[in-house]
């Protein structure tokens, strides 16, 4: 034995030897600790359940007490990422590349059924059946929404993952693994890069697919105060019904459109805001090859959008509209999605109730059931390899040269992913200098196909699909669809479920407000104290709506001819005390907090002015119009349910400015107060539901416009009904998505940091304007 | 003339009141033995308004619906058998349900093959239920209810997301608990029924 290893020997008997992984594992609880405690997330929400996930982060919850309340803008900055809410293809590629630009170590929480796997809108042609497809998730929250304590259950259980890690084996500090996802690609369809060959190697053996034959109907005969004009003859009409003073229908309410057997039906309904008149219904159709019709948009600007999601959804080309391409699908989708022949990959019947899933129903998922495996299809032959990206086109903008300098325009992309876009809300933003010379909204990353759904699905499923159109919103949503179905069918809710549905609506449009208010301060930059007050407010309202309904969100308590089910005994009492006590002082608070405020008043007057006639022009809705002096509202002007019994104001400001919409809103909180006040008064004894309650319910052929003040404006339904126990037809009218036809006008001239506060004073959500 | 900055004071004077009330009402909150362990739930209240999940729970309403779940006549602890179970397979809540996330088996007599009226297998998909609730409305054996559980987070979802028959399954002790006013009420109906 020599005399090292005799040294040996007595360094063994004497000392202890660790091993350099034993000595790694002494410090994984402080390792761990450190990392269980600060998970930042990112701040990034795509749809519904992003709205519990900001309450998580308000004072109720205090997600803060779990180290986790640095909701971080950028994704360098963020550990990670609650994909909330629904995942669609449009989107997908945005989100692939925020998780690459995250760095190590990196979570997903996947929230809620639409973002674990398409949930209920998994059927449509713009969802991703699940976000775990394209990112690792670490924890799965089932419900629709998860509550806020669920999420925080969830952030526990990722807090319990981390504890079990350990520095040896974690997969940032090892060499082989690299994180990079590849990013998909918007093609005919969502492109998955990692299955290039396959998709190759399928398409090659595809057959050119027939169009698929399923019931359709023909146009059913007009019903009164319907003008069918020719094509040629139509922008006469228009000009003639806007312009003669004893017609002046100045107001475009809706436009859309209906696939029939033999035609495309443009339709468009017209009112007028400067005398009560009956409305007139403008019907134009056009041929089922190769279909055109004249734009409306020379005579009232507010069709733009609408006839872009036509020609979009439809394929209707609008012959003079000065920028027609998509809007809610991207340039380059194959096909149009709304025609009654477009069939989406996961497509099982014609209309529910599926007959796969009773007597012998075995869960099959469908991904199962289709080639692809999964929510694509592609045309006969398409070869991955070959395809190129279409470049975005968007209206050029030129080159200014001002007095002696040239400068070259600059184009700014805002969103989709950014904290002040309320959504997956994207604008397209060329500056010159400082100034903005032209603003494009782009939508559509949300688009969840809601209609396409609607029409498949029987009358009573859409109630609780429409809980998600603006999902702050869900019972006034609810009410819209109630009455327009009711229209139709000639049925009359009883006294106290009118009584509970007026309650319920206007308690919806002073949480609205609050938090509509409480944003639009976010985007100026006071940054969450004065959200953080509304909220609170809209969680005591909450609590009415989940102890009535069983939803803090989705609450889906309207039926047709009632409500689900009587208010619980403990529901008056306390929204006496809201309507009574806390209200009214938390409205008087916001008011002295803010109103006054002069940096608020510096940043608000004068900027984002929607003139009179331009508010009316481009159909702006709800506050934004009254905003700028148009005395227009629903409850007054085309009076439904019991609203023509309860004695309030129609608040209106002049200016049109960002100031002037805020104000509207508050002034619309006491009036809703007022309302409040003489409906818990009134409220009657009785039935809540008119007739017997049925599931299955059958609508008598024929269509029907039904239209409320919705908080952000009108919302209408426009309905054709073929007789059957589903919808031939069901398109939203939508009040985030036709207020935004105006943003580029008001945004015009002002600085990008106005743009913000412009689009926070119109009031948008997502859900609503992408549906 | 106008002093700059008086409003803003006015209007900060608002975020000190809430300020000095998280104090106060914290205060209030641990002397007042009528407010311990009392939960921040009141429109009168003031002050700090966190619930402290997961140490004390928001109180949910009776009418509180996460996910649906079926009910059989037992006590809670037992396992379902057929012959308690209260689903008699008539496919109405597969036939409401929106989203189309329940399917249903339904039992065959195995001596004959005839159809009787009970489920043999049940599943609910939870990924695609939008929780609305309408399956346990138009159910008309009483049979499926909406559960309050919440507290769903996992680790995996390919497996553990689609609920089987046995996982379904709760007692009807564990309903009349979670949901008293309801069960009352479902009960008279069925004394009134079998009077009849």
């Amino acid at each position: 034995m020599n005399e090292e290893q005799v040294l040996e020997q007595e360094v063994r008997r004497h000392v202890l030897i660790t091993p350099w992984d034993g000595l790694l594992k002494l410090l994984d609880p402080v390792y761990n600790w450190g990392r269980r405690n600060s998970i930042w997330p990112l701040q990034f929400g795509l749809a519904c359940c992003a709205i519990e996930m900001i309450c998580t982060a308000a004072s109720r919850f205090d997600i803060a007490r779990f180290g986790s309340e640095l909701f971080r803008a950028s994704p360098r900055q963020a550990d990670l990422m609650i994909v909330s809410g629904t995942v669609t293809k449009k989107m997908v590629p945005m989100i692939v590349r925020l998780y690459n630009q995250m760095p190590e170590p990196k979570y997903v929480i996947s929230m809620g059924a639409c973002a674990t796997a398409g949930g209920p809108f998994k059927e449509g042609y713009n969802v991703v059946s699940g976000i775990d497809k394209f990112l690792p998730v670490d924890v799965y929250i089932p419900g629709c929404p998860p509550t806020p304590q669920a999420l925080l259950h969830a952030l526990i259980s990722l807090q319990k993952k981390i504890d079990g890690q350990s520095l040896t084996s974690v997969r940032w500090y090892r060499k082989e693994t690299d994180s990079e996802i590849p990013v998909p690609a918007l093609g005919p369809d969502l492109l998955d890069v990692r299955r290039g060959q396959e998709i190759k190697a399928k398409c090659a053996g595809l057959e050119e697919t027939k169009p698929a034959v399923l019931p359709t109907m023909i146009p059913a005969p007009l019903p009164g105060n319907t003008l069918l004009v020719k094509a040629e003859e139509l922008l006469a009409t228009a000009k003639r019904l806007k312009l003669q003073p004893d017609l002046a229908y100045d107001y475009l309410a809706n436009l859309t459109c209906t696939d029939y057997q033999d035609c495309y039906e443009v339709v468009s309904h017209l009112y007028s805001t400067r005398r009560p008149s009956p409305p007139i219904t403008l019907k134009v159709r056009a041929r089922k090859e190769d279909p055109r019709v004249p734009s409306l948009t020379p005579v009232w600007p507010g069709a733009d959008f609408q006839e872009r999601e036509v020609w979009d959804l439809y394929g209707v080309r609008f012959d003079g509209h000065p920028n027609l391409k998509r809007i809610l699908m991207w340039e380059g989708f194959e096909g149009h999605p709304m025609r009654r022949d477009y069939l989406e990959p996961y497509y099982e019947a014609p209309g529910k109730i599926f007959p796969s899933r009773w007597k012998e129903g075995r869960h099959q998922r469908a991904e199962e059931r289709v080639p692809w495996a999964d929510n694509v299809k592609y045309p006969a032959g398409f070869d991955p390899a070959a395809w190129r990206p279409s470049a975005e086109e968007f209206q050029p903008v030129a080159s200014r040269t001002l007095e002696k300098l040239k400068t070259d325009t600059l184009v700014v992309n805002l969103g989709p992913q950014h904290p002040s876009t309320h959504g997956v809300f994207r604008m397209r933003i060329v500056v010159d200098g400082e100034r903005i010379v032209a603003l494009e909204p782009v939508m559509g990353y949300m688009h969840r196909n809601h209609e396409k759904i609607g029409e498949r699905n029987t009358y009573l499923m859409n109630f609780p699909y429409t809980d998600r159109l603006d999902y702050l919103c869900s019972m006034s949503n609810n009410l819209a669809y109630a009455i327009s179905v009711e229209k139709m069918m000639g049925i009359k809710p009883t006294e106290r479920a009118e009584y509970i549905r007026v309650i319920m609506a206007e308690l919806t449009r002073i949480l609205n407000h609050f938090w509509a208010i409480g944003f639009l301060l976010n985007d100026l930059g006071a940054f969450f104290t004065p959200a953080l007050y509304a909220i609170e407010e809209r969680e005591l309202i909450l609590d009415l709506f989940e102890m009535a309904s069983g939803s803090r969100m989705m609450c889906n308590y309207l039926r047709f001819g009632g409500v689900a089910a009587d208010l619980p005994e403990e529901f008056l009492p306390l929204a006496a005390a809201l309507v009574n006590g806390r209200l009214p002082k938390a409205i008087e608070q916001m008011d002295r907090y803010l109103t006054r405020n002069e940096i608020l008043l510096n940043r608000c007057r004068g900027v984002g002015v929607l003139p009179r006639e331009a508010a009316i022009a481009y159909s702006a809705a709800g506050p934004v119009l009254r905003a700028s002096g148009v005395k227009y509202d629903l409850r007054k002007a085309d009076p439904y349910s019991i609203y023509d019994r309860f004695d309030f104001e129609i608040p209106t400001f002049p200016d049109g400015d960002v100031y002037a919409r805020y104000r509207v809103r508050i002034a619309e909180m006491w009036q809703s107060l007022a309302i409040l006040r003489q409906a818990l008064k009134g409220l009657p004894a009785g039935e809540v539901q008119a007739g017997k309650k049925l599931w299955n319910l059958r609508v008598p052929a024929g269509e029907a416009y039904g239209r409320t003040e919705g908080p952000k404006g009108e919302l209408g339904f426009y309905l054709v009904s073929d007789g059957t126990d589903h919808p031939y037809r069901y398109h939203v009218r939508a009040p985030s998505f036709i207020n935004l036809t105006a943003l580029g006008l008001m945004c015009q001239g002002h600085l990008v940091a106005d743009v913000v506060a412009i689009l926070g004073s119109i009031d948008i959500v997502l859900g609503e304007t992408d549906r | 003339m106008r002093i700059y900055g008086l409003e803003l004071l006015r209007g900060l004077s608002v975020t000190l009141g809430h300020f000095i009330a998280s104090y106060t009402e914290g205060f209030k909150r641990t002397f007042a033995n009528r407010l311990r362990g009392q939960v921040r739930q009141d429109p009168s209240e003031r002050g700090i308004f966190t619930v402290q999940y997961p140490e004390e729970r928001l109180r949910v309403p009776e009418r509180f619906r996460v996910l649906p779940v079926l009910i059989f006549n037992g006590k809670e602890g037992e396992k379902w058998t057929p012959a308690a179970e209260r689903c008699t397979a008539c496919g109405i809540c597969a036939k409401v349900c929106p989203p189309q996330c329940i399917w249903i088996v339904q039992a065959k007599d195995p001596a004959s093959g005839k159809p009787t009226p009970k489920a043999s297998e049940f599943f609910i998909d939870v990924d695609v239920c939008m929780n609305c609730g309408l399956c346990a409305e138009f159910c008309p054996f009483d049979a499926i209810k909406m559960d309050h559980t919440f507290e769903l987070g996992g680790q995996e979802r390919k497996v553990s997301h689609i609920f089987d028959i046995d996982k379904l399954h709760v007692s009807t002790e564990y309903y009349a608990k979670t949901h008293p006013k309801a069960w009352a009420q479902e009960e008279e109906a069925r004394r009134k029924k079998a009077v009849k």
